[in-house]
């Protein structure tokens, strides 16, 4: 079953046009992960899919529910934005105790949950400091917890390890493995795409429309590559392949060549030129491209087009 | 997409807001300064009058305000019952003041801290974010205007009595004044704050630019004191209409600014 569907979506901001014409579905439990430039309109879309910002054309709906719904939407999907946002006066508990009024619900019997993730995100015994007090880390995990506090169907997490130091962020990074591993359904918005990579089954990618949206392996198998390894360096033959009828691209890494190509029979040929040029090939096999390559790729034949 | 009023919410907005006001000692500063001020200059001005109430001069200057005053009449306690009606004038001032350097904080301090996005991203309604956000600079305002008004009356008497023998507050201008005429100044206070942070970026921008709305009322004490107006119940029952009125159309404004897509894209 589809926890979101999205058809069409579209909003303007008077003459200017921020997205059009999404298009995507996200499963249950699934984790979606939105990529795109700054400006690409990823944000505005997470903010119409929360409820935040009506659209101007299309439909789209969250666990069922409108995406017009209003408030009953919002009860039902957890929002991280961008920037923490706490109040710095206010403890780690008063923060998400706030919220858990807001949502109606009783802070007794929501505080219980708040504690576990408190727990499991590396916070319980700190929950009493004011916020102001936490590292740029803790601010995030905080927030993480507060749109966790009324136990939402759907996440969305708005660049959820922006500005954040590498330990920092492989915490966060670890919390939300954690959090789709619980079958919550999540969507991703991130410009790291190794984190994208590896915490998403699918992705879309959008600069003002949709791009692609594909599963990530799908993706990475995009256009045809050839990864041969060789002995010493491998930058020593890329002159070699660059004679080559069709001089496919090549991109080198210490003994590694990866070269692309446009069809799969250039394979033998690419292996026999380099054997000419008197390369020792130790293994050749078809790879896959990195995320990183394929997202370039779109959001640069979409600024040519 | 209609959305119903939950009263739940908009106390969680209050009590958020309240516990914030609560840890803010800078701001809680800010609002008992002119309190302390409106309490003690008007019993120093009271003593004046009463240390030598034979003093020739003051019925030089009680002639000043009346120019008919009777010759019988105790100029030192006409000056003082003058001073009274005059000083309500001012007084208001605080129910105005206070509600504006919290309510600044309202919309503009959200934007600032970058926590409007994720509370308009809760199920909170935007009247219920006005109505919480109005509650939390409301009660402490007249809260404190009351606290004033009583401190106010004890040390006007406390200085009057030994010579005058006489209870001079609470008078019945002041009772209805401070239980009426307050409040709706305070919500106008509070109504010129969230319209005016609502609509800038910066808390501190937003109360300055809200104080100005003060200095109207300074301009007519002013008046008040010069002898150009004259003050008293029917001056201050006009006053408290007009605002009352300005306080409808502030409702009015403030709904229509309070809409969450606009806030949402404008400020985040």
């Amino acid at each position: 079953m589809d926890a979101i569907l999205v058809e069409g979506l579209a909003k303007r901001f008077g003459a200017r046009t921020a997205v059009e014409g999404l298009t995507f579905r996200v499963g249950e439990g699934e984790v979606f992960g939105l990529l795109g430039p700054n400006g690409a309109g990823k944000t505005t879309t997470v903010r119409m899919l929360a409820g935040l910002l009506s659209p101007s054309a299309g439909r789209a709906t969250v666990t069922g529910l409108s995406i017009r719904a209003g408030e009953p939407l919002r009860r039902v999907v957890g929002l991280l934005t961008e920037h923490p946002g706490l109040y710095d006066r206010l403890t780690g508990r008063e923060n998400l105790e706030f919220f858990i009024r807001l949502n109606e619900l009783d802070v007794a019997t929501a505080w219980p949950r708040a504690e576990l993730y408190l727990e499991r995100f590396g916070l319980k015994g700190r929950e009493n400091e004011p916020a102001g007090g936490y590292s740029k880390g803790m601010r995030q995990k905080l927030a993480i917890v507060r749109s966790l506090v009324h136990d939402p169907k759907v996440l969305f997490l708005d660049e959820p390890t922006s500005g954040l130091d590498p330990e920092s962020a492989r915490a966060v990074r670890d919390s939300v493995a954690e959090l789709a591993r619980d079958g919550r359904t999540i969507v991703l918005c991130s410009h790291n795409l190794a984190e994208v990579e590896r915490l998403c089954q699918r992705v879309a990618v959008v600069k003002g429309r949709l791009l692609a949206v594909s599963g990530v392996r799908e993706l990475r198998r995009q256009g045809l590559s050839l990864r041969v390894e060789v002995e010493g360096e491998a930058a020593r033959f890329t002159a070699a392949l660059a004679g080559l009828p069709f001089a496919p691209g090549v991109l080198t890494e210490g003994r590694v060549l990866r070269v692309l190509l446009s069809d799969e029979a250039q394979a033998p040929d690419v292996i026999a030129c380099l054997v000419g040029a008197g390369a020792r090939v130790r293994s050749a096999t078809h790879g896959e491209r990195p995320l990183e390559e394929v997202y370039l790729e779109l959001v640069r034949e979409e600024a040519a087009a | 997409m209609s959305e119903r009023f939950h009263w739940r919410r908009a106390r969680a907005v209050f009590w958020k807001d309240f516990l914030d006001l609560r840890k803010n000692p800078g701001l809680i500063v800010s609002m008992l300064a002119l309190p302390v001020v409106l309490v003690i200059v008007p019993g120093v001005v009271v003593y004046s009058y009463v240390r030598n109430p034979d003093d020739p001069n003051l019925r030089v200057l009680a002639t000043y305000y009346d120019a008919t005053l009777p010759l019988g009449v105790n100029s030192a306690r006409f000056l003082i019952e003058r001073t009274l009606t005059d000083w309500f004038g001012l007084f208001l001032m605080m129910p105005v003041f206070v509600p504006i350097l919290i309510s600044s904080q309202a919309v503009a301090g959200e934007k600032e801290r970058r926590t409007l996005e994720p509370l308009l991203a809760s199920p909170v309604t935007a009247a219920e974010l006005m109505v919480g956000k109005s509650l939390a600079s409301l009660v402490p305002a007249v809260a404190i205007s009351w606290a004033a008004f009583l401190l106010f009356c004890a040390v006007v008497d406390a200085v009057a009595w030994p010579f005058l023998k006489v209870l001079l507050m609470p008078n019945a201008m002041w009772l209805f004044g401070v239980a009426v005429i307050a409040p709706l100044f305070a919500f106008f206070g509070n109504g010129i704050a969230v319209v005016i942070s609502a609509r800038v970026a910066e808390a501190r921008l937003a109360q300055q630019l809200a104080g100005l709305f003060v200095l109207p009322l300074v301009g007519l004490v002013g008046g008040q004191v010069a002898g150009f107006l004259q003050a008293g119940p029917e001056y201050y029952a006009i006053q408290g209409a007009v605002v009352l009125l300005l306080d409808c159309v502030l409702v009015v404004v403030g709904v229509r600014l309070f809409d969450r897509e606009r806030l949402i894209s404008r400020w985040t």
